[in-house]
C-alpha cells in the first residue's frame, strides 16, 4: 500500500526513501503486548457462589447482570474463564445454582437450562424449557444425593436430571391464573414442595412426588397478609414455613405465632435463611430484616413452635449465611466502621475494611482450617459495582473494579511535564524582572535540571546492581510525567454507575478513582476537557455534566483529570433544565476554555463566567450559533447567541415523526487537522475538498419497519444556516445506522434488506477545482453547494461500532476502526472506501492510486488490531492522536477495555523496532578509522614519492 | 609552436677549461672522450645539438593554419550543440517514470549545460586565436541554454517541475472560520 492518497512528484521521492523504513502491518509475535493491553470485565454481580467442592479451591463463580458467566482466582482476582452470552433479556441469568462440580443456570427468562462444568468452564449440557416465565429453581435430593434440579414457571414445574438435563416429568401447577406460584423447596425427601400464594388471601402449598409428579398433598392455608411468597417467607429448620406480616409484623411459622419486634415505617421486612445442603434441611437460625439497618438473628426452636430471638444487630446493613462441615457462619455488616463482624452461631470474631461506598451485596464463604477452626473469606460487592476480596484478618486481598465494564464516555488528558520541565517552562511564563532576576533564575532551574540528571543516574546505578527481576517501573500519580512522543496518557473514563477513573494508557492500571454519589441509574453523560496540561501552573481541568433524565436537571462535576480530585472551582447552580452544552474555543484569563449551557428556555449559562469572559462573550456573541435537535419532536433548529446571552432561533428543519425518526447526528471533532486541503488528480490538478467545519451529519431511520419500504436518510446540514448540503436516502435499507463523519466525507453503514447483507457507504464532499475562498470559511458566504460523490460497498460482517483515526497534524492517511461482533477491531484504510475509485481503470485513476472498484469489501485478517484479543461486546472506540505524527492512540470499550496504538501509513517517523544500532554504529566506526588510516597512509605515500 | 634549432646552445661546454679546472661536468653525452675517435662509426654525434638530418617543416603561418584554428574553434563551440540530437535519443530512452537512472540522467543532463557555462572564462581563452570569437562564444552559450533547456524539458515531462496547482497544495493553510458553532441532541 502507498502512504497518504496521493501526493505531489517531488514528495512521492520522500515516499520511496521512506518506504525503505516500513514495517510489516501486522504485529510481530514479540511485539504482543508490548504497546497494547487489555482488561476483562464481567459487570455487577447477580449471584456469586464459592467453590467449595475441594478444600484448597482457588475458584469463585458469579454470575452477572451483563448476561456473564464467570470464574474467578479468589487468590488473585484473575479471570479463569468467562462466558458471553447474548446482551439483552434473551441471555438474563436467572439462577445459578451451585452443587459440587455442576453449575446450574436458567437463562433468558426460564427459556434454557444449562449446567456447566466449573472446573473448566465446559458446558455440560442446555437443556430448552417449556415456556413460561420463571419463577424458582433449587436442587432435589434424594437419599443424600442430589439427582434433580426443580424449575418452577408460572403455571408448571418440571423436574431434570443433574447428568444430561433430560426432563424426568413436568405438571401443569393447579389453578395458575390465580395462585402465583413463586417458590419450590425440597428437603431432601420424596417430596417437592410448591409454594404459591393468592394476595392477601390465602396460600397454597402443593407437595409432589418426585418419583412421577403425582400431588401427593395439597394445603391451602388463609393468610390475608400475604402478598408475596419471595422475600417474606423462607424454610426453616424441619420444613418449617417461616412468614412474616409486614402490616402487623407477626412472624407467622405455621402454624401461626407472633413476636413483638418494631419495624421501621415503611419497610417490608424480609428474611434470610440458609439451605446448605439440598439434601438437608435448612439450619434452625434465621435473619429477619426490620430495617434498612436492622437485622435480628432468631432460632427456631426444636419443637418447631417457638422462637428465640439469639441476638439483636443494629445497625447492621448486610447479612449472610455459610456453611463448613457442620459449622454454620452468619455474616454481619455494621456500618459503624464497615465492619464486618463474623458470628458462628454464638462465638464471634470482628474485623473492619474500610470503604467509603455502601455495599448492596455481601458474599461469605467459610471454611476449615488444617487445625479445624473456621476460618473466612468475604466477597462484598459495593453500589460503585466494584467487588472486594476480604480475607480473614480484615485485610483486602483483591479488587475488581466491575464498573469499567460500562463505559459510557471517555477523554484522553495529556499528562503533565515533569516537575523540571515545567520550571524552565514556568521562566517563560514569568514576567520578566530586569537582567540580573533573570540570569540568577535560568541558572538555578539549570541547577535544578543538573541535580534531577544527577539522581537519575544515581537511580540507574542503584537499580543496576539489583537482580534483573526486582526492579519494577510502577506507575503512580507522582511519577507521571509525559513521555518524548506525548505516546502515555491519561485516560479519564465515565462508567454508568457514576464512577470516574483515570487510566494510564501505557500500562492500563488504574491511578484514581471518584465515586459520585446520587448519580440516577439512567443519568446522561457528556465529559468536557476545558484546560489541558499545556498550561502550566494551571492544572488541568475536565468537566462533567451530569443529567438525570427524570428531572432533567443537570449537575456539573469539575476535576483534575490527572488526579481525580475535584477542582475548588464553583461550577454554576443551575435551576432549569439543560438541553445542550457547547464549548467555544473562547478562553478565560485562566486558559479555560469557555462552556455554555443551554436551558429549556433557551438561556445561556457561561462556566466559568468571570468579568473577562463576559465581555468576551459579547464582543463574539454574533458569530457563537448552536443547534439542538429534539429528535422525538423531529426538529432541528439553530440559535444564534444575543450580547445578553440570550438567544434568538434562527433556522428550524422539521423531519416528520410519522415518516422518519433522527437517530444520530455528528459534527466533526474540533482536535480534527486537515492538512491537505485537496486532493491530486492524474492530471495533477486539484479538486479541493469542501471542509465546512460547520457541516452536520443527520441520520434518520425510516419508522416504517416493512423491508420493501423502510429507508434510511443521511442529511448533511450546514449548522449555521440550517441549509441542508446534501441528502441521501438509501432505499430498501434498515438501521442501526453506524456512521463516521470527518474531513470532507462521511461513511455509514447500514443493512440492505433487499439483499439481507450489510453494507457501507462514503459520501464525500469536493468544492471543485477552484477556491471559492481560501482564506477564510463562513458558513453565510457559499453560494455553491459542493460536489458530492457517494459510493456503496457489501461489508461481509455486521458492525457494533466505528471510529476514524486521528493524527497531530492530519498528514497520515486515515483508517476506519470498525468493532466487529465477534470482538475483533478491523482497522480499514480509508482508501478503499473511496467514491472515486473508478470501475473502468485508465491512466489518470493508476496515476491517482485509485483502486478499482469492486463492491465487496475485503476483511484481511491482518487487520485486526488487536489478533487474537477480543473486546468483548465493543460499545465504542475511541481516538486521540500521539505527539507522533505516525502514531494514533485508540481504546475499545464495551465489556473489556483495550488499548493499543496503530500506524495508519506505517511508522514512518520511527525507526525499526528492530533496528540494528550496534551493526550500523560499528560500520561507521569502521568506516571511519580506515578513513583515518588510509589517509595517513596516503600521506605517507606521498612523502615518499616527494623523496625519490 | 616547434622551434628546430633553437636550443643550439643547449650543450653546456666546459671541455675548454679542462686543465684549469680541478673538475668538469660533462653534459653532453659520448663529448667526455675525444670527439675524433668515434667521429667515424657514431653518426649522431657529430652534428650539433639540435640538428635533425630531416628536413625541417615549414612553420611560416599559412592560410590553412588560420583556417584550421577556426575549424578548431568552431568544433568546441558546436560542441554543446552537437550533443543534442545524443541527448534527445536519451531522453527518450530513460523514458518518464521516475527512477534512479533517468533521475541520473538528468542530472547529468542539467548539470553538464551548468557547467559549461560557468566556466565560460575558460572556454573563451580557448576561442581566443579565433576571429569569429564572439560568434563561437554566442554558439556556444545558446548550444548550452539549449542542453539545458532540453534538461528541464526533460524534468517537466518527469513531473518533477512545481507548474501545477498540486505542487503548492501543501503550502494551502486551511481557512479560519468565521462562526462558532456546537450543539447536539438533546440530552
Amino acid at each position: 500500500m502507498k502512504p497518504p492518497a496521493k501526493m505531489s512528484k517531488p514528495t512521492s521521492l520522500f515516499v520511496i526513501f521512506f518506504s525503505l523504513f516500513v514495517m510489516s502491518e501486522a504485529v510481530f509475535e514479540d511485539q504482543v503486548g508490548k504497546f497494547d493491553w487489555r482488561q476483562q470485565y464481567v459487570g455487577k454481580t447477580l449471584f456469586a457462589h464459592f467453590d467449595s467442592h475441594s478444600q484448597s479451591s482457588k475458584k469463585l463463580f458469579l454470575a452477572t447482570d451483563k448476561n456473564i458467566f464467570a470464574s474467578f482466582n479468589s487468590r488473585t482476582g484473575e479471570l479463569f474463564w468467562r462466558h458471553v452470552d447474548k446482551a439483552g433479556p434473551e441471555g438474563t441469568i436467572d439462577i445459578l445454582l451451585l452443587h459440587g462440580q455442576d453449575a446450574l443456570m436458567v437463562v433468558g427468562g426460564g427459556r434454557l437450562l444449562r449446567s456447566w462444568d466449573t472446573n473448566m468452564g465446559g458446558l455440560n449440557w442446555e437443556a430448552v424449557l417449556d415456556t413460561g416465565s420463571f419463577q424458582a429453581a433449587c436442587f432435589v435430593a434424594m437419599q443424600d444425593t442430589v439427582k434433580h434440579v426443580a424449575v418452577l414457571k408460572k403455571a408448571a414445574i418440571s423436574l431434570h436430571y443433574l447428568t444430561n438435563g433430560h426432563q424426568k416429568w413436568v405438571e401443569n401447577l393447579p389453578d395458575s391464573d390465580t395462585v402465583q406460584y413463586q417458590a419450590v423447596y425440597s428437603g431432601g425427601e420424596e417430596e417437592v414442595y410448591v409454594l404459591g400464594v393468592v394476595p392477601n388471601s390465602h396460600l397454597t402449598i402443593i407437595a409432589y412426588s418426585l418419583e412421577d409428579g403425582e400431588i401427593i398433598k395439597q394445603r391451602s392455608v388463609e393468610a390475608p397478609w400475604l402478598s408475596s411468597v419471595e422475600s417474606s417467607c423462607v424454610v426453616v429448620g424441619h420444613g418449617v414455613l417461616m412468614c412474616v406480616d409486614t402490616a402487623t409484623l407477626a412472624l407467622y411459622a405455621l402454624p401461626i405465632q407472633s413476636l413483638d419486634l418494631e419495624v421501621s415505617p415503611g419497610f417490608q421486612p424480609v428474611l434470610v435463611s440458609s439451605q446448605p445442603h439440598p439434601a438437608r434441611s435448612p439450619i434452625s437460625e434465621f435473619f429477619l430484616q426490620l430495617g434498612p439497618d436492622h437485622h435480628v438473628l432468631l432460632q427456631l426452636n426444636a419443637d418447631g413452635y417457638t422462637i428465640a430471638p439469639l441476638r439483636d444487630f443494629q445497625p447492621a446493613f448486610l447479612v449472610s449465611f455459610s456453611t463448613t462441615g457442620e459449622k454454620t457462619v452468619a455474616a454481619v455488616m455494621t456500618p459503624k466502621n464497615e465492619t464486618v463482624k463474623k458470628k458462628k452461631n454464638v462465638a464471634s470474631c470482628m474485623w473492619s475494611y474500610s470503604s467509603d461506598v455502601f455495599p448492596p451485596q455481601l458474599y461469605v464463604h467459610a471454611f476449615l482450617k488444617k487445625d479445624d477452626s473456621v476460618g473466612y473469606r468475604v466477597l462484598v460487592q459495593t453500589q460503585d459495582h466494584a467487588l472486594t476480596f476480604i480475607q480473614q484478618p480484615g485485610r483486602v486481598v483483591w479488587t475488581r473494579e466491575e464498573a469499567l465494564a460500562d463505559v459510557v464516555t471517555m477523554e484522553m488528558v495529556d499528562l503533565p511535564l515533569t516537575g523540571t520541565q515545567a520550571e524552565l517552562e514556568g521562566e517563560f511564563g514569568k514576567k520578566a524582572d530586569g537582567l540580573f532576576p533573570m540570569v540568577l533564575k535560568r541558572l538555578s532551574s539549570q541547577v535544578i535540571l543538573l541535580q534531577a540528571w544527577l539522581a537519575h543516574l544515581w537511580k540507574l546505578f542503584y537499580e543496576a546492581r539489583k537482580p534483573h527481576g526486582q526492579v519494577k517501573n510502577e506507575v503512580t500519580i507522582e511519577t507521571l510525567s509525559r513521555d518524548e512522543f506525548n505516546l502515555q496518557k491519561m485516560m479519564v473514563m465515565v462508567t454508568a454507575s457514576g464512577k470516574l477513573f483515570g487510566i494510564d494508557s501505557k500500562s492500563g492500571s488504574i491511578l484514581w478513582k471518584h465515586y459520585l454519589e446520587n448519580v440516577q441509574p439512567n443519568a446522561v453523560f457528556k465529559l468536557i476537557v476545558q484546560r489541558t496540561t499545556a498550561h502550566f501552573p494551571h492544572p488541568p481541568q475536565c468537566t462533567l455534566l451530569i443529567k438525570d433524565k427524570d428531572t432533567g436537571l443537570a449537575s456539573l462535576h469539575v476535576f483534575n483529570p490527572i488526579f481525580g480530585r475535584k477542582s475548588h472551582i464553583a461550577p454554576p447552580a443551575l435551576p432549569r433544565p439543560i438541553l445542550q452544552s457547547l464549548l467555544l474555543p473562547v478562553i478565560d484569563q485562566d486558559y479555560a476554555k469557555v462552556l455554555l449551557l443551554v436551558d429549556d428556555q433557551y438561556k445561556v449559562t457561561a462556566f466559568p463566567s468571570t468579568k473577562n469572559v463576559l465581555q468576551q462573550l459579547q464582543e463574539m456573541a454574533s458569530s457563537i450559533f448552536f443547534y439542538l435537535i429534539r429528535s422525538d419532536q423531529g426538529n432541528l433548529s439553530g440559535f444564534r447567541l444575543r450580547k445578553d446571552l440570550s438567544t434568538e432561533r434562527i433556522w428550524e428543519v422539521v423531519l416528520p415523526t410519522e415518516v422518519q425518526k433522527i437517530v444520530a447526528v455528528n459534527g466533526k471533532r474540533p482536535n480534527e487537522h486537515v492538512h491537505s486541503q485537496g486532493r491530486v488528480m492524474g492530471d495533477r490538478s486539484v479538486l479541493y475538498k469542501y471542509l465546512n467545519p460547520n457541516l452536520l451529519a443527520v441520520v434518520t431511520e425510516s419508522t416504517d419497519a416493512h423491508p420493501e419500504r423502510a429507508f434510511v436518510g443521511v442529511f448533511l446540514v450546514d449548522g449555521v444556516t440550517g441549509r441542508i448540503i446534501h441528502e441521501a436516502v438509501q432505499r430498501k435499507a434498515r438501521g442501526p445506522v453506524h456512521f463516521v463523519h470527518s474531513e470532507n466525507w462521511v461513511v455509514y453503514e447500514y443493512w440492505n434488506t433487499k439483499s439481507r447483507r450489510n453494507e457501507f457507504s462514503v459520501l464525500e464532499l469536493f468544492e471543485g477545482t477552484e477556491l471559492y475562498n481560501s482564506t477564510v470559511f463562513s458558513s453565510l458566504d457559499r453560494p455553491h453547494l459542493p460536489q458530492v460523490l457517494q459510493q456503496t460497498y457489501i461489508f461481509p460482517s455486521p458492525i457494533t461500532t466505528m471510529e476514524a483515526t486521528l493524527t497531530e497534524k492530519g498528514i497520515t492517511s486515515r483508517h476506519l476502526l470498525v468493532g466487529l461482533p465477534s470482538g475483533a477491531i478491523l482497522s480499514l484504510p480509508k482508501m478503499f472506501l473511496d467514491p472515486r475509485r473508478p470501475e473502468v481503470v485508465t491512466e489518470h485513476s493508476r496515476e491517482e492510486n485509485l483502486i478499482p472498484y469492486a463492491p465487496e469489501m475485503p476483511i484481511r485478517t491482518e487487520w485486526f488490531i488487536n489478533y487474537n484479543q477480543t473486546v468483548a461486546r465493543v460499545k465504542g472506540i475511541y481516538t486521540a492522536p500521539s505527539g507522533l505524527e505516525s502514531t494514533c492512540l485508540v481504546v475499545a470499550y464495551g465489556l473489556d477495555i483495550y488499548q493499543t496504538r496503530v500506524y495508519p501509513s506505517k511508522q514512518f517517523d520511527v525507526l525499526k523496532d528492530d533496528y540494528d544500532y550496534v551493526l550500523i554504529s560499528s560500520v561507521l566506526f569502521a568506516l571511519f578509522f580506515a578513513t583515518m588510516i588510509s589517509k595517513r597512509l596516503a600521506q605517507v605515500k606521498l612523502l615518499n614519492r616527494a623523496w625519490r | 609552436m616547434a622551434t628546430p634549432g633553437g636550443q643550439g646552445g643547449g650543450a653546456l661546454s666546459t671541455r675548454g677549461g679542462a686543465r684549469r679546472m680541478k673538475w668538469a661536468l660533462e653534459l653532453t653525452l659520448g663529448n667526455a672522450r675525444g670527439r675524433g675517435d668515434r667521429q667515424s662509426n657514431q653518426g649522431d654525434v657529430m652534428y650539433p645539438i639540435g640538428y635533425s638530418d630531416k628536413p625541417v617543416p615549414d612553420t611560416s603561418i599559412q592560410e590553412s593554419d588560420k583556417n584550421l584554428v577556426e575549424k578548431r574553434c568552431w568544433d568546441v563551440a558546436l560542441g554543446p550543440l552537437k550533443q543534442i540530437p545524443m541527448n534527445l535519443f536519451i531522453m527518450y530512452m530513460s523514458g518518464n517514470t521516475i527512477s534512479i537512472f533517468p533521475i541520473m540522467m538528468v542530472c547529468m543532463m542539467a548539470w553538464r549545460p551548468i557547467q559549461a557555462l560557468m566556466s565560460m572564462s575558460a572556454t573563451f581563452k580557448l576561442l581566443e586565436n579565433s576571429n569569429q570569437q564572439w560568434l563561437q562564444g554566442l554558439v556556444y552559450s545558446v548550444g548550452n541554454l539549449l542542453g539545458s533547456a532540453l534538461a528541464i524539458y526533460k524534468c517537466q515531462s518527469m513531473g518533477l517541475l512545481p507548474t501545477h496547482s498540486s505542487d503548492w497544495l501543501a503550502f494551502i493553510e486551511p481557512p479560519v472560520r468565521m462562526e462558532i458553532m456546537g450543539g447536539g441532541m438533546v440530552l
